[in-house]
């Protein structure tokens, strides 16, 4: 095979692959915690890139309730993603405290949470929908002084990454460094690992369950938020209900890498991304499908994924 | 009367399908098993029809005949639950979340195998698909027979030894088979025959709609139907069938309301298109305030209890 | 009858009297060795007492018999046959029937739907007849609630068959549990602690219902009890387990006086 085109896909794969893993370790960062998969991730994404684009200053288009709305300022666009990303994280927050909390004041089987979560997922998308309209937005472009694409190959056979792309690769690594610095070297982190193995019993050692929930909901809809608006500004915001595609996808991520694994959200979404660029061309129309195949043979063959262990049930 | 049919045609028969689709996700609930794959034999039933009465029976004049309506419905419920079992057998060893994760991946493959087949129309899907009755509202003479059956189906099984080992399944798995009771068998013959339903009410919903494509039997419609079981009733199977009904006609009644001038304008164009969101709450409170839905079992017998001492 | 300890490893012997043959059984859970090369056999129509501390593995042994547990090495054999690995559904079909240590009733259901669950080995209607109402499956549903009730009045709970099961008294539900593991018409019935939370009365009842049974049903009894008065009285053989190995066998006046077994329970020095 051409080493061109195989260098190519393979930064392809790695691109979107990279997207699929920030996105990805927000989600897993939750079960890890909580042993609960919080479907709304996808709308938090969903609420992080609109917000972030309002706070650019840009305007709402001809559909929804706030049709031709704007704020009254506009940021740069770094702060902006700042910026949406807390508006997503208190979203995630505001989630946490109406369905999420009571569920587990009363014990209830992850299921009943999970299938709360998708209620919650469809409703908030379609509020969005409802406020915003479905028509596809595009950022201002922060990366104007900067070239377009950046060159892996060489002149004569060029291997092209969009620069935006290879900030997001970027990002998808510091991400991974600093959680996965954050849950094994930090007293916090520590204190999160105890919670996700018995909560009662950490807060009778005098944890404070409820601050460290509250942390990672907060670090789960920042990352979500991050990942809304980096997707938007590389490919646009194709209309909120993106946000539930991507928690579908993620949900095959995450199963790939292991529940609650964080270097293995990492590992599954850029295995994933791979997985989808390597489609071949004659296929191209299911490539959609790959990740849902995946999650089903994973789920047959091996349902705690790639890094996960195998979990050994009492009687 | 005449015209308040003729108003509410579309929306009685879609009430109907709908109670009747409420069923395939109670049944492998029945035995404990969280399975939204019913949207996806549901859309492979609406494809079979289709299919069948655009492409394979030739167009005559006047009306499709009924009969060939039914022997789509057969085909679609036999095919389906073929497919059913095929897929049932290996992903019904999966427990809890990760079944409920099979089944979502199931109907988003099947979603995108629908998109893109020469034979299913792509993108646009099939349409102008041939209508055996002059009124929507004749739909009924399929729709309602359909529902009385699979209710009656239903009612008749939670009272046989089958049902009870469904039934035993989800109270406790391990207990169940301790006692006997072969966990894969019975839950893969719920989810068959959950199938086999779908199947049926896609075929039928083809007809009804007069076009199919890949927007039927999607995410959504799993939600739609984890709202009608969460909150008509998850116990019992007349909960299922008033959450169909009920919620089918919700927003056709909010809308009402919304015509309504005393309402302010956006609280008026909410109720007319916040179905989604309507039902997303619903599903949330649901979960924290009647996990088991509405139309409990205890209910039913303190409503019967209060009408044997009424006489 | 030996009072030593079980020796090494091998089969003992099969004598035709055995119904059930546990033949080196192992169990390791991660790094925990929870059942260690057991061996016994127990004879039909005996009431065996199987007795340890905490943590001994009596359960595990239990979880091993009927097959909610696969063992890591051995065999177990019922009846001459090799039930080893056979999943639970399978090991109840073939006549081996169980209460759990931890009570696990049917709760949102009647106490009659619980024990009528149990007949489900028994009975062989399937989907279509039973919702078509055949005759063969309405006779068959008429007699499965007699038997249910019958047995219900065996235990003295046929006062409220359409209870929930949740809502009974502890000590009656441990004896609605043992209601339905009779409707298993089994040949080997194993009770986890069927005298757990019981005051003196309730166990001297629960005493005699056991004898009563095992005698109107000529059943074979095996029996996990923490309470040693009563497995003393009751049973024909003791096996004693500690940190899963067998320490001890024999009828319980030898098996309480084994110097091993002594330790176990009280510790050095005693």
């Amino acid at each position: 095979m051409n080493r061109t085109f195989l260098l190519q896909q393979v930064l392809n794969g790695l691109a979107i692959g990279s997207v699929y893993a920030i996105f990805a370790l927000g989600y897993t960062l939750i079960f890890s915690v909580l042993r609960i998969i919080n479907f709304t991730h996808g709308a938090i994404f969903t609420i992080g890139a609109y917000a972030t684009y309002a706070l650019t200053g840009s305007q709402f288009g001809i559909n929804g309730l706030l049709a031709g709305a704007t704020l009254p300022f506009a940021l740069p666009f770094v702060l902006a993603l700042l910026g949406g990303s807390v508006v997503a994280a208190l979203s995630g927050v505001i989630v946490e405290r109406l369905a999420f909390r009571p569920l587990r004041a009363r014990g209830a089987d992850p299921l009943l949470t999970l299938v709360s979560s998708l209620g919650v997922a469809v409703a908030l998308v379609n509020i969005t929908q409802y406020l915003f309209g479905a028509e596809p937005y595009s950022y201002p472009d922060p990366l104007q002084g900067l070239p377009t694409a950046m060159n892996f190959g060489t002149a004569a056979a060029p291997v092209l990454v969009r620069t935006v792309q290879v900030v997001i690769f970027g990002v998808s690594m510091v991400m991974l460094v600093l959680l996965t610095y954050l849950m094994n070297a930090t007293r916090t982190g520590k204190a999160l690992r105890a919670v996700a193995e018995d909560m009662t019993t950490s807060s009778l050692l005098g944890i404070d369950t409820d601050r460290l929930v509250l942390l990672t909901f907060v670090i789960s809809g920042f990352l979500g938020g991050v990942t809304g608006t980096l997707i938007g500004l590389s490919v646009g915001v194709a209309g909120p209900y993106f946000g539930i595609a991507f928690g579908l996808k993620g949900l095959a991520v995450i199963v790939l890498g292991g529940l609650g694994d964080i270097p293995g959200a990492v590992v599954g979404g850029l295995i994933i991304g791979l997985a989808e660029a390597f489609v071949p061309a004659q296929y191209i129309a299911y490539r959609e499908a790959v990740p849902f195949a995946l999650l089903f043979v994973v789920l047959l063959v091996r349902p705690q994924g790639l890094l996960g262990r195998a979990q050994v049930q009492k009687v | 009367m005449a015209s308040f049919f003729a108003t509410y045609d579309f929306l009685l028969v879609s009430m109907v399908l709908a109670a009747v689709l409420a069923l395939t996700l109670y049944l492998p609930l029945m035995a404990g098993q969280l399975s939204v794959a019913s949207p996806g034999f549901y859309a492979l039933g609406g494809y079979i029809a289709a299919i069948m009465s655009t492409k394979i029976f030739p167009p005559g004049p006047g009306l499709y005949p009924v009969s060939l309506v039914l022997l789509e419905m057969a085909v679609a419920a036999v095919v389906s639950g073929a497919l059913g079992l095929a897929v049932g057998v290996p992903a019904l060893r999966l427990r809890g979340i990760f079944l409920a994760l099979a089944t979502i991946a199931f109907v988003q493959i099947l979603g995108v195998v629908a998109l893109n087949l020469q034979i299913t129309g792509g993108a646009v899907g099939i349409f102008g698909i041939p209508q055996p009755f002059a009124n929507p509202i004749e739909y009924m003479w399929l729709a309602v027979p359909l529902l009385l059956v699979s209710m009656l189906f239903v009612a008749r099984l939670e009272r046989t030894r089958t049902g009870r080992a469904l039934v035993a399944l989800r109270e406790d798995e391990l207990a169940a088979a301790a006692m006997g009771v072969n966990p894969t068998y019975h839950k893969v013959l719920a989810f068959t025959t959950s199938a086999v339903l779908a199947g049926a009410v896609g075929a039928v919903s083809a007809h009804f709609i007069n076009t199919w494509n890949s927007r039927q039997g999607t995410f959504d419609t799993s939600v739609n139907l984890m709202a009608f079981v969460l909150v008509g009733g998850s116990r019992t199977f007349v909960g299922p069938v008033v959450g169909g009904l009920v919620l089918t006609a919700l927003p056709e009644a909010l809308r009402g309301l919304a015509g309504v001038d005393v309402l302010p304008g956006w609280l008026a164009s909410f109720l007319r298109d916040g179905r989604l969101i309507i039902f997303g709450v619903l599903i949330a409170i649901g979960t924290v305030f009647f996990p088991h839905g509405l139309i409990t079992p205890g209910l039913l017998r303190r409503l019967g209890r209060g009408r044997a001492r009424a006489r | 009858m030996s009072v030593a300890p079980a020796a090494a490893p091998g089969a003992p012997a099969v004598s035709g009297a055995d119904l059930l043959v546990v033949d080196a059984v192992t169990c390791q859970f991660g790094g925990v060795t929870a059942v260690n090369a057991v061996s016994f056999a127990v004879g039909r129509g005996e009431l065996f007492g199987l007795i340890g501390p905490n943590g001994a593995g009596k359960t595990t042994l239990f979880n091993l018999i009927t097959g909610l547990t696969a063992p890591g090495g051995g065999h177990l054999r019922f009846r001459g046959e090799d039930i080893t690995g056979l999943p639970p559904h399978r090991v109840a079909e073939r006549g081996i029937a169980r209460t759990f240590q931890n009570v696990r009733l049917f709760g949102e259901l009647s106490a009659l739907d619980n024990v009528m669950i149990a007949r489900h080995v028994r009975t062989r209607s399937g989907l279509v007849g039973g919702v078509l109402g055949l005759g063969a499956a309405r006779r068959e549903e008429r007699e499965t609630r007699e038997r249910a009730t019958a047995l219900l009045d065996l235990v003295g709970l046929a006062d409220r068959p359409e209870e929930r099961a949740r809502n009974f008294a502890y000590g009656d539900q441990r004896r609605l549990e043992i209601a339905r593991a009779l409707a298993l018409e089994p040949e080997l019935l194993l009770l986890d602690e069927p005298a757990a939370g019981m005051n003196a009365g309730e166990k001297r009842a629960l005493s005699d219902l056991i004898r009563s049974v095992r005698a109107r049903l000529s059943l074979t009894v095996l029996l996990i009890e923490h309470y040693v008065p009563l497995v003393m009285n009751l049973c024909d053989r003791i096996a004693v387990l500690n940190f899963g190995q067998l320490i001890a066998l024999g009828p319980p006046a030898l098996v309480q006086k084994h110097p091993a077994v002594v330790e176990a329970y009280l510790g050095d020095g005693a």
